[in-house]
Parts: structure tokens; sequence; C-alpha cells
């Protein structure tokens, strides 16, 4: 493990973060309407309150001002109040990433279980009625629209069967952990529905063209197993492509799943997001993309030292 | 599909539940009392429980801080923590010698307790106008804070508010929003206080619970002061849970499943789903908030009264309801009619194509070779502005544009998002402009239509009706207020600065087993008034 290769890489991050929360910044503000848009229907509240707020949270100020205000707080570790409920911004991501990492990190669990053995089903029986039902299904999977298929899900399980509560993170007065675990099945369900489909196919490819290799067949000569020689000599460099792909999706589940979340009512970061964008809540909304570029930025640098721990012939120096 | 979450829209999208959760079905053997849980769904996410911060209208606040006054189902104020409503006949209301301030008395209501025991009295009055007024407080209103000068308690009871103008709307203002606890908040930050989570109020239900982006669980107060009718210890209901639910179609499939049994307004495009729902009835409550086309007096043919009356007489209102479901209701005056101060016969230009070409023919605005009437050089031809992205607002404009086609006259879409549409609307920078104004229990109208006002893009200006307006708005008695308002809305319908068009309805979809349940058209949401529900 070369350290010295993953702190130059950290140290790489710092304008490359600090270019991404220029740009942020800038389409947020470009978005059309702001933070005072929803008093625009209410003739009570006059120019002279709403300047009043503007100046409360520097909202009067050239965009490039409050930029540089927001960029100096955040430096020292301060992410700003929300406009929209008036509290710390960190306090309130704090507070929605527990739902949001019990419901992603299921959720990705239950891809890289199901992921994993599809996708080299599917390669090893390249071309069988059972790869092209898989590959069918895969497509589906990843077409499928979330909300679409949580509304059938709920309609099955909750309307007409009554097994499982249609939306919610747990009972009021409940909170058990089977409680819990009932509230979190189908959002983490149709949450990994599209991660399975994408990541069996990148495996499927991956261990395809392992499989096609000289020292495969060389193996076989040997008289290995096939199971043997899937496992122990194919699945290890099958694996290298599907990294990126994983590491950078696990990253992705710190920003939350916006739809799921909120079909489900998911008090998670992406429901938070939601609320923030259609508030126009600049802080919320610049804390909130930069914690995902943060998480980005890291899952790549992380799937790089990955590579050189699965391939010993890539070499960073 | 929309997220409206303004203060105002989300008037629109409030949804309210009355349900035991699935899994907590059957009632308690002492369910011939009347009691029981209501679980209500809001679309929303609460901010903060405080009334005067929060950036919606208080639905589960409204349950549990209590003002002075209260709006009832017409609009119009009763005492609640008051014992009677201050007016002019019963000395509540003091005018001034030179006629230009005015003293309002209350008389409070004796044994009021705070949720926490502590008794309520005027200092918390009082304490509230200082707290509001701050400027170190982050609020979204302050409405009625500046224009008062002063406050006596002469005793625990009393609460003298000396006003430095006449405020007839003073009862739409501050202390109708609610009242803080002076004994809890005094010499703490407003905007950072654990009352912003769990507010103690003097209402029927207390907060016991409040888990952001969940939900907040209310329990009966059992000190409430209310008692029904009968004598009976109010609130009936044991509990009020709001749970935040954001997602429109998972909140039928909760009303379907029986985890929320009440919404307080459907979406007009689930209304179908949810009168197939056994158990579950809808109710129509109004809103008292107007769709209007308003003109820009800055167009030399807007501003000839001819034209304007064509645009009145070429469109039929039933097609624009239809557009929108069929659920927006016609209206010929901006007082919309559950006001006490709408006046029936307000003039009304009648739908008739023919009539509107026959207006224009003999005004001199001849059809040019495409259709379009043109006059001196100035062809009929309109940029007509709507907020971008807002369906039922699109839509309407697409019937009105079709409607003007047939009397010759041109609107071409000129939409605009947020920001940008505001600052048209208060700057005129439309020919035709189509939106909405939802407004408090009894609204001020001098800032659309009065010359000068605030919300008058529109560059009008009628010295008879400011003249009307400002009779209206600093006349305490209310017969001469009800002739004054007669008298703007018929200057209103005969000079058309704007054309009042629709009035939204509440489409509420309850449980049937919830009773004594009353809609209320008010910014103070339908929970002003929780203490007499039950289930039953």
């Amino acid at each position: 493990m070369n350290f010295g290769y993953i702190l130059r890489r950290l140290l790489g991050a710092i304008p490359l973060l600090l270019g991404i929360s220029l740009i942020l910044f800038a389409i947020v503000h470009l978005a059309p309407g702001g933070p005072l848009d929803m008093y625009a229907e209410n003739p009570a509240v006059s120019k002279e309150a709403l300047q009043q707020i503007a100046v409360a949270y520097g909202l009067d100020k050239p965009a490039p001002v409050q930029y540089v205000m927001w960029l100096k707080s955040m430096l020292v570790g301060d992410w700003g109040y929300s406009i929209r409920t008036g509290r710390p911004v960190l306090t309130e991501i704090v507070l929605r990433l527990g739902p949001t990492l019990e419901l992603g990190g299921l959720a990705l669990l239950i891809s890289l279980l199901l992921a994993v053995p599809l996708g080299i089903i599917s390669a090893a029986r390249r071309g069988s009625k059972l790869d092209s039902g898989l590959t069918m299904l895969s497509f589906a999977g990843i077409s499928t629209p979330v909300f679409w298929l949580a509304l059938l899900l709920q309609l099955l399980f909750s309307v007409q069967l009554g097994w499982l509560p249609s939306a919610g993170y747990k009972s009021i007065g409940d909170g058990s952990f089977l409680d819990r675990l009932a509230h979190i099945i189908m959002p983490a369900t149709v949450l990994s529905l599209a991660t399975i489909a994408s990541w069996s196919r990148f495996i499927r490819s991956g261990m395809i063209d392992v499989l096609n290799q000289d020292y495969i067949r060389t193996a076989y000569a040997k008289g290995r197993s096939e199971r043997g020689v899937i496992i122990l000599h194919a699945l290890r460099n099958a694996m290298i492509p599907a990294v990126t792909v994983i590491a950078v999706d696990f990253a992705t589940v710190i920003s939350g799943a916006v739809i799921t979340e909120t079909v489900f009512a998911w008090p998670g970061i992406g429901r938070l997001f939601m609320e923030s964008m259609d508030g126009r809540d600049y802080p919320m909304l610049m804390g909130l993309m930069m914690m995902g570029s943060v998480g980005i930025v890291v899952a790549n640098i992380i799937a790089d030292v990955t590579y050189a721990a699965l391939d010993p012939r890539i070499r960073y120096g | 599909m929309t997220f409206e979450l303004t203060r105002r829209a989300a008037l629109q999208a409030i949804l309210a539940g009355t349900a035991t959760l699935a899994t907590m079905h059957a009632f308690p053997a002492f369910a011939q009392q009347k009691g029981g849980t209501l679980t209500v769904g809001l679309t929303y996410e609460i901010d903060t429980m405080n009334v005067y911060s929060t950036g919606f209208l208080g639905d589960a606040q409204a349950a549990v801080v209590e003002g002075l006054l209260a709006p009832d189902q017409h609009a119009k104020y009763v005492p609640v923590l008051a014992t009677e409503v201050p007016t002019i006949e019963n000395g509540g209301i003091v005018v001034a010698a030179d006629g230009k301030t005015m003293t309002v008395t209350y008389k409070l209501r004796p044994g009021v307790k705070w949720h926490d025991g502590k008794p309520f009295t005027s200092a918390d009055v009082k304490y509230t106008w200082e707290a509001v007024k701050d400027p170190a407080f982050k609020a979204e209103s302050k409405d009625g804070s500046a224009e008062v000068a002063s406050i006596e308690t002469p005793d625990d009871l009393t609460v003298v508010v000396h006003y430095n103008s006449i405020l007839p709307t003073f009862a739409s203002t501050l202390f109708t929003f609610g009242i803080f606890p002076k004994h809890l908040l005094e010499g703490t930050d407003l905007n950072t206080s654990s009352y912003n989570e769990t507010p103690v109020g003097t209402g029927p239900f207390k907060v016991t619970e409040f888990v952001r982006g969940q939900y907040v669980v209310t329990e009966r107060f059992d000190d409430y002061w209310a008692k029904s009718e009968k004598g009976d210890a109010l609130p009936y209901l044991d509990k009020i849970i709001f749970k935040m639910i954001p997602d429109t179609n998972t909140l039928i499939t909760q009303l379907k499943s029986g985890e929320v049994n009440l919404v307080v307004s459907t979406p007009y495009s689930q209304a179908k789903q949810v009168e197939g729902i056994s158990g579950i009835e809808m109710v129509k409550g109004p809103l008292l908030s107007w769709q209007h086309l308003d003109f820009n007096f800055k167009r030399p043919s807007l501003a000839d009264i001819n034209v304007r009356k064509a645009i009145a007489a070429a469109i039929d209102r039933t097609v624009l309801s239809k557009a929108q479901g069929g659920f927006p209701e016609p209206i010929k005056s901006p007082v919309v009619p559950v006001f006490e101060f709408y006046d029936p016969n307000t003039p009304e230009i009648a739908y008739n194509v023919a009539a509107a070409n026959k207006i224009l023919d003999e005004a001199g605005y001849a059809p040019g070779s495409d259709g379009v009437r043109e006059k001196n050089g100035e062809r009929l031809s309109y940029a007509f502005m709507v907020q971008a992205g807002r369906a039922d607002d699109e839509l309407a404009q697409q019937v009105i544009i079709a409607q003007l086609k047939a009397i010759g006259i041109e609107a071409v879409a000129n939409n605009q998002t947020g920001v940008a549409y505001r600052e048209a609307r208060y700057k005129g920078g439309y020919d035709l402009i189509y939106g909405r104004w939802i407004t408090s229990a009894d609204p001020v109208y001098s800032v659309f239509w009065g010359t000068g006002g605030a919300n008058n893009g529109q560059s009008y200006s009628n010295p008879a009706l400011d003249a009307a307006l400002s009779k209206f708005e600093t006349t305490l008695d209310p017969a001469a207020r009800k002739q004054a308002a007669a008298e703007f809305q018929k200057i209103l319908a005969e000079d058309l600065p704007s054309i009042p068009l629709t009035t939204n309805v509440a489409l509420i979809a309850k449980t049937a087993a919830l009773k004594n349940f009353v809609p209320n058209p008010t910014n103070m949401t339908n929970f002003v008034h929780t203490a007499e529900w039950y289930m039953g």
C-alpha cells in the first residue's frame, strides 16, 4: 500500500472540491426562485418584511459575496443555518444520516448478496435460457420506475394483505427491531432492485472477459472443477471493472435516495434534500451536496486503491 | 408531481387523518366514551412548531397553541383566550379623539392553564408582542406588531393594547396567531429554543413527541379550560398524531390501509381515487383564495374599459373550472363568498362572445388580416404570464388564450418561475397576468388596487376606489364597513382592473368515524377548533 500516493490523491481532492463547491453554489443560485418565494402569494408579507428576512440570512448580498461568506465559515466547520427550520445545517444532516445509512446500507447488502452470484451464473451459463432470463430481468429491474414499483408493493403488502406498514420509519411508540424491520423491507427492496440489475451486468461481462483468458483454459486443463476455476481463478480478476461502479454506488448512499425516501416517507437525507430544494434552502442544499461530493471523491480514491489490491500488476507511483 | 410548500399553498396540500395505526386497530374497551386517536397526514415536513416562524400553515400548531381570538368556519372571529371579541359596541375598542389611533382592551379568560400547569395571564400577552417585534427573532409573520405602540396590563386578566393607527384588521394579526408562555421563554433565544419543537401552549392538546421528518404526537391536555355545552370535559380525543408523508400517492395508500383516515385537502387529481375508499367520506371546504386575471394599464388598449369589458365577457369561468377537474368555483368578486363582506349584488359581466365582439367593433378595434384586432396601430396582442410549472395555472392560461382568440385578441404565453414571476407581478412586467392570492380571515384589499399599493403592479389608479377602500380599511363600525365593502366591490366589477375568476375548495377526505369535524377556510387551519372532535 502506497501511503504517499493516497496522501497526494487527498491533497489533489482539495482544489477539486473547491471547484465543485463553486459550481454547485452557482447552480443553486441560478435555479429560478429563492428561499423567499414561499411568501409570493401572501399579500400580507410586505416588501419590508421580506427585506428583513433577506438581511437576516445574508440573502441581500451579491451571490459572489455570499459564496465567500459561505466558504469562510465552511472552512472553520460552520455549515450555517437552515433557512427553512432555523436550525444548524449540521444538526439536520446528522439527524437524517442514520435512517439513510440504514436504508442504503441494507439495500447495498441485498444488492451485493444477489448481484455477485447472479452475475457469475449468467456468465458461466452464457447464452443459456437461464442467462437470457436473468438478462431480461435485469433490464426490467433497471427500467422499472421506482415510484411505480413502490406503489404496487404498498398496495399489495399494506392495503391488500395488511402485512407491512406502507410508509414511515417506525411506529409511534414502538421502534423495536422487528417494527423497524417491517418498515425497512419494502423501501430496501425497491432501492436495491436497480442496483442488483446493474451490478450483475457488470460482473457478468467482467466474468465473460476473464473466462476467455488463456490461464482459465490452463486451469481447466489442470483438471480443476468449474466451481474451483470460477471462484479461485476468475472471480478476483472479473471483479476489477465492477469495483469502480460498486464503490461509487456506496458513496452515493450518503446522498440518500430521493424518490424512494419520498415515496416511503423515510426520514433520510434524500427527503431532506427534496424539502430543501423546494424551499430553496441554500445553506442546507450546499451542505448536502458538498457532503455528497466529498463522499464520491473519497469513494473514487478507495476504488483506485482497491484496484491495486485486487490486481498486483497495477502500481501507483 | 408538484410539491407546493408555501405557507399559503400548503392550505391546498394539507392532509389529515383519523386512524390508529394499522397495527393498532382495536379501540380500548371503554370506547363508549367519546375519545379515540386521530392520525393526521401532512404532505409537508413541519419545520418548526412555532406559529410565528413556520413557513407553512400551522396545522399541528393550531391544536396546541391558542390565541386570544380565532376565526370560525365562516371566517368570523370568536373569543378563545379572551372572553369576548373587542368591538366598539362592547367598549373593547376605543378610538382616540383625533380619530387616528385606537385602543383595544381584551378581557382574558380566568382559570386558563399552560400545559405545564402555570396560570395564563396578561403578562404572557404583553410578552408575546415584545418577543415577536424583537428584530433578532427571525419570524415568518410579524403582522400587526409594528402597529402596536404600547401595552398595559392593569391586572392579570386585562390587556390594554394601544395602537399607533386605526387597524380594523387587528384580529387577523399577532394575538390571534398564538400566545407565548412568558415564564418559559423570557430571556431565551426564540430562534433556537426547544419551544420550536415542543411548544407549551394552552390548547386542547399538548405535544409529547416531535420526531423530525416523521411525526408529531399530541395528547389530550387534562386541564383544558373549555367544557362542552353539556358540561363534558374537553377535548374528547385522546390523541392527535400528525404524520408527515410527502408523497400524495403514498398518502392515498395510507388512507386505503387505514394508517391515515382524514385528508384535509386531497389533490384534485386524486379525488376520484379517494371517493372509492370505503369508510372515507369527502367534504368540500371553502378556501380564502381567488384566481384572477389582471391588466397592465400601461398598455393603452388595456387602459380602455371597452377592451377590459370585452375580455370579461369572453371568458367562460365554467370552462376554467372544468379544466381544473371541476373543483374551483366561479366568482365575481375578489371578496370570496365565505366572507360576510361579500356583496352578492356585485354586478357581473355575463359570458357572451357576440356581445364581446360587438363592444370591440363599436370601440373601433377592427380585425387585421390575421384576425387580430387593432386600433391606432396597436394590435391587441398581449404577453400573458402565469407562474411557470404550476400545472393548474398553465391549463387555465390555455383556456383563456383560446377564449380570447374567439374575440380577435391574441395572448402569447410568457411564463416565469419563482422570483421572476413575483418581480413581474410587483413591477408590471406583463400585459396580462393570471395568479392567485390567499388571504387571512380579514384581508386588506388596497394592497392590490389602491394607488401605489404594495401589490399593485398594474399601474392602476382610481380615486373613487381608493376612497372606498380607505373607508373599508379605517372604519371600525361593522355596518359602515359592509357598506364600504359593497361600494368597492361594485367599483371593481364596473371598472374591471382585474377579473376575479375562480375560488378554490379544499377536498377533505375524512373517515366517517370522526364526528364534530367542521372545516375551517382560514389560514388558522382546520385544527383551530379540535376540542369537540371525537371518534364514534
